[in-house]
């Protein structure tokens, strides 16, 4: 039987109605095996129904309920109460939306605004190679594969964004990521535009090598890595 | 009354897409390929498309390559017929395994990221029901992206349309559906983020809403799965197909419910019970751990009521064990890392050194709004709605019929998604546009229901109501249904109905205000939930995924679809809708395995 706690959430909100923050305590005697996400939802159900946050598949899959704990940018739904006492070492836990965006209410971001930056380093292959003559796909070996499949891992949940050292005028560490991969990806044939957004005004230039969003990332990708081999040139 | 409920603004594209998960942009996609500057607007619950459910399907995408000398599409074929417990419809059978290969190639040709072989082809594994020779040995047909095949999917299709420039509403919920005479012209949106309704009103309207299962205590599926696409067919009096057809996934992470992967079995995970015992050797000889989810999911409760289940240390719930101890590290660190990663994560758990705990979990619906083989969503079994398509996990078509074989779903969005938007590219180019302006009573339902949650007063607690609802469903209407509990489900649904009407809004604000939101979706919960029981209830008869104990056979009589509409609550009318044995009918080559065959694994 895992172990019950008291612990205090003091939670950022913003009400949009009358342009008032304020940071709301919110004290729960809970079990240890609960995800932040399931705290959310008892303080909903038992104490305040008007808390807003966000979640969809609530196991990692889906990148929406990315939030700062204790500082730390993290996905809620992955984030049970005992791991979160030991990594901390406290019961009290500050609970803060994401920055790379603006808030909507309490700890709900409008992504849309940081999406656009994403959109940016365009999530898609520009121009892909002719289709192979037999007919079917593209051959691809597992090694060559294999140097960027992590990187296909992003989930988008901006984790990693929001501790970057960076925050201005830079596309950031996930969208830096998108065009990597197809830099790498022998598919896309349009590397010359891919060059362009890597090295042009909100690319690697920005980056200063500070590795928060290595760090972060739920997916643990190496983040920096990545950005790192493409600075050097060294893939494609 | 605090806010006035009225329109903001209208929209007039072309097509108008409800649901920007896999089938929903696939869809928009084609039909972007086919008339390229077609405007589209696609709305999503979510906060971006990317984040829609298909991103988390995990095991594979099934299709029969050319050039694999050992498979066929008939076996194929004849797998999802079996499967499906002779209740899928023989034409969309053959439409989409003959398809299946192709669409496989534009996925890869447009940047998904397969797994490999060493020779740099598209990797297969095998999956549950597919097999080689009709039956006999396990195939491998199922295509993946690791175990990360739906995010594959939905970050290409999402992708493609980006490319064609449609307009994503994210956070966008449908809530009413407009029609002018018989034809559907679109749908009242409400915007979560400002608290606006806005009219859009298309040539064409496409609903890929996805599944519905969040009415059961465990369950795959994400929060925004509650059933909005049924039950806003539902009220425009239009039927809905099957719904007592639910799936149960056999191996959901005890507690929460997440899905830990066919896949899995796939790769060599075998089940245990509490004394250690493979017990599906015992239930299915041939297919054992890869035979088909309803078959597996009732042994292992069955395991469980004789007694050879555990008891979860921390959350307290009967499970049995999955075991992938004996599978090499280097495939739990390629091929299964997400799942894997799931079992330490959310019950502590090393897969590489520890047994995992499962249980069965409400995963998907087979059944759905009816739709014809071009996705034209019927009003009955003769006749279709003008203006309005369905594809994906929402749609009818029917595919799966009582049980859908894995990795058969996301086959379906890609390929039923490409035929409807060939259809719809074709119906656009001469169909006249809507009219000018929102019709006489536009909003008048959904103004009416937001009214209702306003003005409501009274004790009743939403958290309740709903664990109520779940607990019930999931009892009563699960794995196994009796006559006696599938009455009693119906009267307590009335009753929760009824309390619900005496939940109060803690806040009046429209601006992303989830309690009101979450009010809508317990009502539509609480709606669908009625269809299956009911649905369930006249199916006297045992079939896929619909299990009667009073009535454990397959039962002739019932050989048919069952349509079912809903205009007041608890009043359920049925029909039928015949079910499609064209590839039996047309006596071609091994027509004989598609008639109405024994269901032995
Ligand atoms: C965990 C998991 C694993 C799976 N693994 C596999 C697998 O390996 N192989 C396989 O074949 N199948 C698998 N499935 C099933 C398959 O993934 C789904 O059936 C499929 O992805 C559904 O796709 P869809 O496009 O129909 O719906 P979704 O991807 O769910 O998209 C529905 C869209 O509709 C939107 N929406 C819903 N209601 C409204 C509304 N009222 N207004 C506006 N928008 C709305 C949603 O926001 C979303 O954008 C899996 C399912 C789950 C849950
Ligand atoms: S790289 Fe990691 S932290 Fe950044 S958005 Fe992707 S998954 Fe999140």
């Amino acid at each position: 039987m895992s172990k019950e706690y008291d612990i205090t959430l003091k939670i950022s909100r913003y009400d949009p109605d009358t342009d008032q923050s304020w940071i709301q305590d919110y004290e729960l005697r809970v079990g240890g095996i609960l995800r932040f996400v399931d705290l959310f939802r008892k303080i909903n159900d038992e104490q305040d129904a008007t808390l807003a946050w966000s979640s969809s598949c609530e196991h990692a899959q889906c990148g929406t309920c990315g939030m700062r704990i204790n500082g730390k940018p993290l996905l809620s739904c992955e984030l049970l109460v005992e791991m979160a006492v030991e990594m901390f070492r406290t019961n009290v836990f500050k609970v803060e939306p994401l920055t790379i965006a603006p808030v909507i209410r309490d700890l709900v971001v409008d992504l849309e605004r940081a999406y656009a930056r994403v959109h940016a380093a365009k999530p898609y292959l520009i121009s892909p190679a002719s289709p192979n003559p037999q007919g079917d796909e593209f051959r691809i070996q597992p090694r060559v594969l294999d140097r960027y499949v992590e990187a296909t891992r992003c989930i988008n949940c901006f984790c990693c964004a929001t501790a970057c050292v960076t925050q201005k005028n830079y596309l950031g560490p996930n969208a830096m990521l998108v065009n990597i991969v197809r830099l790498m990806d022998p598919r896309e044939t349009a590397k010359k535009e891919r060059l362009d957004i890597l090295y042009g005004e909100q690319g690697s230039p920005r980056c200063r090598t500070a590795q928060a969003c290595s760090f972060v990332c739920p997916k643990e990708i190496d983040i920096a890595h990545f950005i790192a081999l493409a600075k050097e040139g060294a893939i494609g | 009354m605090t806010n006035t409920l009225k329109i903001d603004s209208v929209l007039r594209p072309e097509v108008l897409v409800i649901g920007a998960g896999g089938a929903g942009l696939r869809c928009a996609a084609a039909i972007c390929e086919n008339r390229p500057g077609t405007s589209v607007v696609a709305v999503t619950k979510v906060h971006s498309p990317q984040k829609s459910h298909t991103s988390t399907a995990q095991g594979g995408m099934a299709a029969v390559d050319p050039n694999d000398p050992m498979d066929k599409i008939v076996y194929h074929m004849f797998d999802t017929w079996k499967g499906s417990d002779c209740s899928a419809d023989q034409n969309i059978i053959k439409k989409v395994c003959e398809s299946a290969w192709e669409q496989i190639v534009w996925l890869e040709r447009h940047g998904m990221h397969f797994s490999r072989t060493e020779q740099g082809r598209i990797a297969k594994r095998p999956f549950g029901g597919h097999m080689l020779n009709f039956g006999q040995v396990k195939a491998f047909r199922a295509c993946y992206e690791a175990d990360r095949t739906g995010k594959g999917i939905m970050d290409t299709v999402w992708g493609e349309t980006l490319k064609y420039g449609i307009t994503f509403l994210n956070q966008s919920i449908a809530v009413e559906l407009l029609f002018d005479n018989d034809r559907c012209i679109g749908a009242v949106v409400f915007l979560e983020q400002s608290g606006k309704f806005v009219v859009i009103l298309a040539k064409a309207t496409i609903m890929a809403t996805g599944g519905k299962t969040r009415m059961y205590q465990v369950s795959t599926n994400c929060k925004q799965n509650t059933g909005d696409g049924l039950a806003l067919v539902l009220q425009a009096g239009l039927p809905v197909m099957d719904v007592e057809a639910v799936q149960f996934h056999p191996t959901g992470i005890v507690g929460p419910g997440i899905l830990a992967s066919e896949a899995l079995r796939g790769e060599g995970a075998v089940l245990r019970n509490a004394e250690g015992e493979p017990f599906m050797e015992r239930y299915a000889p041939t297919a054992r751990d890869l035979a088909p989810r309803d078959l597996i999911s009732r042994c292992i409760m069955k395991e469980i009521r004789e007694g050879r289940g555990c008891i979860h240390r921390d959350h307290k719930l009967p499970h049995v064990w999955l075991d992938l101890r004996h599978i090499p590290e280097h495939v739990h660190k390629t091929r299964i890392q997400e799942v894997c990663g799931f079992f330490r994560k959310f019950v502590g758990v090393d897969p590489q050194h520890e047994l995992c705990p499962v249980t069965p979990t409400a995963h998907y619906q087979m059944g759905g709004v009816p739709t014809n083989e071009f996705g034209e969503v019927q009003r009955n079994a003769q006749q279709i709605v003008q203006g309005l398509y369905a594809c994906g996990e929402f749609a009818a078509a029917s595919l799966h019929g009582h049980n859908r074989l894995g990795t058969n779903s996301l086959l379906e969005l890609i390929t039923m998604g490409k035929v409807v938007g060939d259809k719809i590219a074709e119906y656009i180019k001469d169909a006249d546009l809507p009219p000018e302006s929102p019709p006489e009573g536009t909003g008048c339902e959904i103004f009416s229901r937001f009214s209702r949650y306003f003005e409501a007063r009274g004790k009743e607690s939403y958290a309740i109501i709903r664990d109520e609802l779940r607990q019930t469903m999931m009892e009563k209407v699960g794995v196994f249904r009796t006559g006696t509990g599938l009455s009693e489900t119906i009267d307590k649904l009335t009753e929760l109905k009824s309390r619900a009407g005496q939940m109060q809004l803690h806040s009046r604000s429209l601006v992303m205000n989830q309690e009101l939101v979450q009010f809508w979706e317990l009502d539509h919960l609480l709606e669908v939930s009625m269809v299956i029981a009911q649905c369930a209830l006249a199916r006297k008869e045992s079939r896929g995924g619909h299990y009667r104990e009073d009535y454990p056979e397959r039962d002739p009589e019932f050989h048919h679809h069952t349509l079912a509409f809903m205009r007041e609550y608890g009043n359920v009318n049925l029909d039928k809708r015949p079910i499609d044995m064209s590839i039996y009918e047309a006596k071609g080559e091994h027509y004989e395995k598609f008639g109405i065959i024994e269901r032995k694994y």
